[in-house]
Order: structure tokens, then C-alpha cells, then sequence
């Protein structure tokens, strides 16, 4: 973090940073479960998931409802991911 | 007013007798005569010997009439602290541009921190090429800033990379000129084994001891019972025979060094009175100390050059003119903001061992602060602020480089914006750089 330079925020120069990336989400022939991206390529299959949160909010705006899991990839990988209650997709996002 | 970051690989740059080096570079033909530096004190003695003049006899420590007697060619050169130091300052800077973490030994010893290097460079190899590449350039700059020597006659180099300073060191010590040494993680005991145990930071005493013992080498020392060496020679045995043994990696400390506050006063005429010197001393802590940013501060080292007047050399041994300063390098026991205790040792300095000649300009630094009293700290508003300055000047310079580069702005500050929300991407967002 930097310290603040006191200079006035503008605020349509902000990038957002920590955006959900779409991912999907299924079952190999094994039946283990894995995670890829859109275009086709695998991120890894999931080991064990280490915890699970969800998150309700904006219901007085536009409802947000997700369901966060913190995973474990084979290899040791962690990461977490949430699937949007409300369109069922998946997304990967630092916590 | 300092950060430190260390790094537990390293690279030991090597320049072995560094400020004869320097001479050679900016005084054509001195490296191919048997030459001699003489101390920065006044005992003319000999301070570094070239190798010709080895091969004569003549070694460091003595007096010039014995070197003159076994050499009647040995050219003597007058010492120049001041630009030895600048040369040294400006090659830390250069490596500054390598790595983030380097520390400075002493004079033409440098440990450069390469952990993370292996991700923008490559292999250690890689790293080794830019860094020689680095001190090539460095060694062109120091033939320009000097004279017409070409740069493949000044500094040759050594390099050593190893997990820890010591393995590094040893490394360097060990690699021909220019060239490297390469010690592989997990290979610093094979390594170190047949090394004499003269590379260990260790006294005469302890030396001859152990030689007496039949200890020749680090693997000779790092077979023996740790616990016996540290019941024979105490703490200091214990490390030396975890160094020998490879036990210890001691990392790489990289200092962030503060802006150093400065005062100059140049005389009108060349002034070799020392009571003048001293009370000139004094004017320059009185001015320095006043400096903002060194108020919530106490100083802790302090610098003091002195160019001197030009002269033709002394005794018929002596070269062609050369550039003579004094320089008094002082840490002080207990840092202070108290002008008088500032101004003690180097009193003492200039009384036991004063300038070789007349003085032109006197520059006085301080080069490095600790935190002053809680008192002081409560009016020290923005002194951390302004103590970073050197930092930020750096990071501006860097930023300018980039847009330069890649025409358009790649740098962002992260900005809070709702740290408070349960929806992560909602917490921070990134806006650009504008330093």
C-alpha cells in the first residue's frame, strides 16, 4: 500500500483490481472435480475443499449471493472459488 | 530514517586492492610499473602494493625509503579517500540497478542479493552476465571519469554466488579475474572442504593455532567436534567452525541509505591551520544540524572530505601530480544531536592524524540517523517524510523511465475504497501513478 498523497480521488480513473474470473467447474471421468478456464484449459483437479462461506448482500439493491469455497488443487495449489447463486456460474477470486 | 531487506543468496563482487585499482584507471601506463600507495595517514608507509612491485619485494607496511631501497623504479602515489569512496558509491549504485538488497564491505568488496533475480534474469548464470556486465560498464565509466586508460586495464573483477555471504566470499576469492564461481544450493560443504583456513574471518592468533593444530583446512576444522573447537577458542571458534563446516548462510543485508544531509565550505585561499579546520568543522555541524530534515533525529555517522591543494608529488620516486583529498569516516558511539559531541572524534582526527596538505574545501555529511527522543520525535512532523526523499526522487526517476519506455502509464497505486466490504473486488481499486 502507498501512502495517501492527499490528492483528491478521481474517481473515474479507478481500475478495479481483485475482479471474479470466470471458471468452470465439473467432473472428470473419474468423477474427481476440476477447474478450468473458459477457453478450454485446466487449472487442476480439486484435492479437497478446505472451506466454504457464503455471502448475501445488496438485497436492497441488486441481490448478490454467492457461495465461496477455498480449494486445494492437486499439487498443493490453493484457491479460491464461489458459484453465483443466482446465474449458478463459477468464479475464481482472491478472498 | 532507514529499511532493511536481506536475501540469503548472494553474489560476492570482488575487486581486489580497489583504490590502487582506481589509480591505474585514470593514470595511463601505472599499471605496467612496479606501483605503490602510499597510507592515508601520516605515517607514509605503504598502504597497497601492485604485483610488479611484489615481485621486487616491496610489500605493505613499509616505510618508502626501505620500498625505494629494493625498487629504485616503484612509483608512489598519493592516496585520494574521496574519489576511491565516489568510485565505490557510484558501483553500488550500479548494482543498486541489479538487485534491490546489495551491501557494501569494505572498499572493493560488494554482496549483491539474488533471491527473486532467477525470475527477471534467469539461471544464476544469467544473473553472473548481468552482473558483469554491469561492472564492465562500470569500469568504462571509470576510465572516461578518470582519463584515456582503456577498460581492459582497469579493476578485474571476481565473482562468487552461494547461498550465504561467507560461501559467496570464498567463491569470489577463489575465481580467476573476470571470472565466476558458481557454488550450487546444497554443495557449499563439498565446496568449502579443501578451501585453506585462511578464507575464515579469523586473527593471527586463532590462525596459528590452528595451524599449529594441523588444522589446514575448513573441512580439516569442520571435522573436528563442534564442541571441542568452541572449548578451545569460545563463541568466535563456534562460528568459525559453522562457517567451515557450512552451517551459517548469514544473508545479505541490504541498507536503504538516507539522503545524507550536507555542508560545504570551499576556502579562498588553501587553509592548513588545524585550529582553523576545527572551528571550520564546527561552522559546518552547526549549519547540517539545523537541516529539516534532521530534526526528530539524532546523527549516527558522519562523513568529512577534505580536497587538498594540488601538488607535484613528493621525493623523485613520486608520478605525475595527482588528486589528494583526506576523508574521516565516523561512527559515533552514541548518536546525537549535540554539535559538540558531533564535532569530538573528529577533533581527535584531525589532531592525530591531520590532512597531508592544504585544504581547498571541506564537505561534511551525515550519513546515517537513529530515532531521536520522543521529545524530539513530537516536532519531528515531517522529517520521515522528508527522510524518504531519496527514495521517492528514486522511485520518480523510475516511473519517468517506464512511461518513457513504454508510452503509456503501467503504474498504479492501490487506493482503499470500501476495505469494509464482504465483497472483495468492492475493497480496493487501482488508479495511476503520477508521482
Amino acid at each position: 500500500m502507498v501512502t495517501s498523497s492527499r490528492t483528491p480521488l478521481r474517481t473515474d480513473r479507478l481500475r478495479a483490481v481483485n475482479e471474479p474470473q470466470p471458471v468452470t467447474v465439473g467432473f472428470d471421468e473419474s468423477r474427481q472435480m476440476t477447474v478450468g478456464w473458459p477457453d478450454g484449459r485446466t487449472v487442476g483437479k480439486i484435492d479437497a475443499i478446505l472451506e466454504s462461506w457464503r455471502i448475501d448482500d445488496e438485497w436492497w439493491r441488486q441481490t448478490i449471493a454467492r457461495n465461496y469455497m477455498e480449494v486445494m488443487l492437486e499439487g498443493g495449489k490453493r484457491m479460491v472459488l464461489f458459484q453465483d447463486l443466482l446465474t449458478g456460474q463459477w468464479f475464481a477470486q482472491m478472498p | 530514517m532507514s529499511r532493511s531487506s536481506t536475501s540469503s543468496l548472494a553474489t560476492c563482487v570482488w575487486i581486489p586492492l580497489f583504490p590502487l585499482r582506481c589509480e591505474e584507471a585514470r593514470h595511463e601506463g601505472l599499471a605496467a610499473c612496479p606501483t605503490a600507495l602510499l597510507a592515508p595517514d601520516t605515517t607514509r608507509k605503504l598502504w597497497q602494493v601492485s604485483s610488479l612491485a611484489r615481485h621486487v619485494g616491496v610489500k605493505p607496511g613499509m616505510t618508502v625509503s626501505q620500498a625505494i631501497g629494493l625498487c629504485s623504479t616503484l612509483r608512489l602515489i598519493e592516496p585520494d579517500p574521496v574519489h576511491y569512496d565516489e568510485r565505490f558509491a557510484y558501483l553500488l549504485s550500479a548494482l543498486s540497478e541489479v538487485s534491490p538488497v546489495v551491501e557494501p564491505g569494505e572498499l572493493g568488496l560488494i554482496y549483491v542479493g539474488a533471491d527473486g533475480l532467477e525470475g527477471i534474469y534467469g539461471a544464476p548464470a544469467k544473473i553472473i552476465e548481468v552482473i558483469k556486465r554491469t561492472l564492465e560498464g562500470w569500469n568504462v565509466g571509470m576510465s572516461e571519469a578518470g582519463s584515456t586508460v582503456q577498460h581492459s586495464n582497469v579493476p578485474t573483477f571476481r565473482l562468487g554466488f552461494a547461498l550465504g555471504k561467507f560461501t559467496a566470499w570464498v567463491a569470489a576469492s577463489r575465481a580467476k579475474p573476470s571470472e565466476a564461481i558458481v557454488v550450487p544450493a546444497g554443495e557449499a560443504q563439498k565446496f568449502l572442504a579443501p578451501q585453506p583456513i585462511a578464507v575464515l574471518p579469523l586473527d593471527a592468533g586463532i590462525h596459528r593455532r590452528l595451524r599449529q593444530l594441523g588444522v589446514r583446512t575448513l573441512g580439516a576444522l569442520a571435522a573436528l567436534p563442534e564442541a571441542a573447537v568452541t572449548a578451545q577458542f569460545g563463541e568466535v571458534g563456534r562460528r568459525l567452525w559453522q562457517l567451515a563446516a557450512g552451517r551459517i548462510a548469514d544473508p545479505v543485508e541490504g541498507r536503504v541509505t538516507p539522503e545524507p544531509i550536507v555542508a560545504t565550505l570551499t576556502f579562498f585561499t588553501p587553509v592548513g591551520e588545524r585550529e582553523l579546520l576545527v572551528h571550520s568543522v564546527e561552522q559546518l555541524i552547526a549549519r547540517a544540524l539545523k537541516h529539516p530534515r534532521r530534526i526528530g533525529w539524532r546523527v549516527l555517522a558522519v562523513r568529512l572530505r577534505a580536497d587538498l591543494e594540488s601538488s607535484g608529488g613528493r621525493g623523485a620516486a613520486c608520478c605525475a601530480p595527482t588528486s589528494r583529498s583526506w576523508l574521516a569516516n565516523i561512527l559515533l558511539k552514541d548518536p546525537t544531536a549535540d554539535g559538540d559531541r558531533i564535532a569530538a572524534p573528529l577533533r581527535t582526527r584531525l589532531e592525530q592524524s591531520p590532512p597531508t596538505g592544504a585544504v581547498e574545501r571541506l564537505v561534511l555529511e551525515f550519513t546515517a540517523f537513529a530515532p531521536g527522543t520522543t521529545e524530539l520525535q513530537l516536532f519531528a512532523r515531517d522529517a520521515q517524510a522528508a527522510a524518504r526523499a531519496g527514495q521517492q526522487r528514486a522511485l520518480r526517476s523510475a516511473a519517468r523511465e517506464i512511461r518513457m519506455r513504454v508510452k503509456q502509464s503501467s503504474l498504479y497505486h492501490i487506493v482503499e475504497v470500501q476495505p469494509w466490504s464482504r465483497l472483495p473486488e468492492r475493497r480496493y481499486a487501482l488508479i495511476d501513478y503520477e508521482p
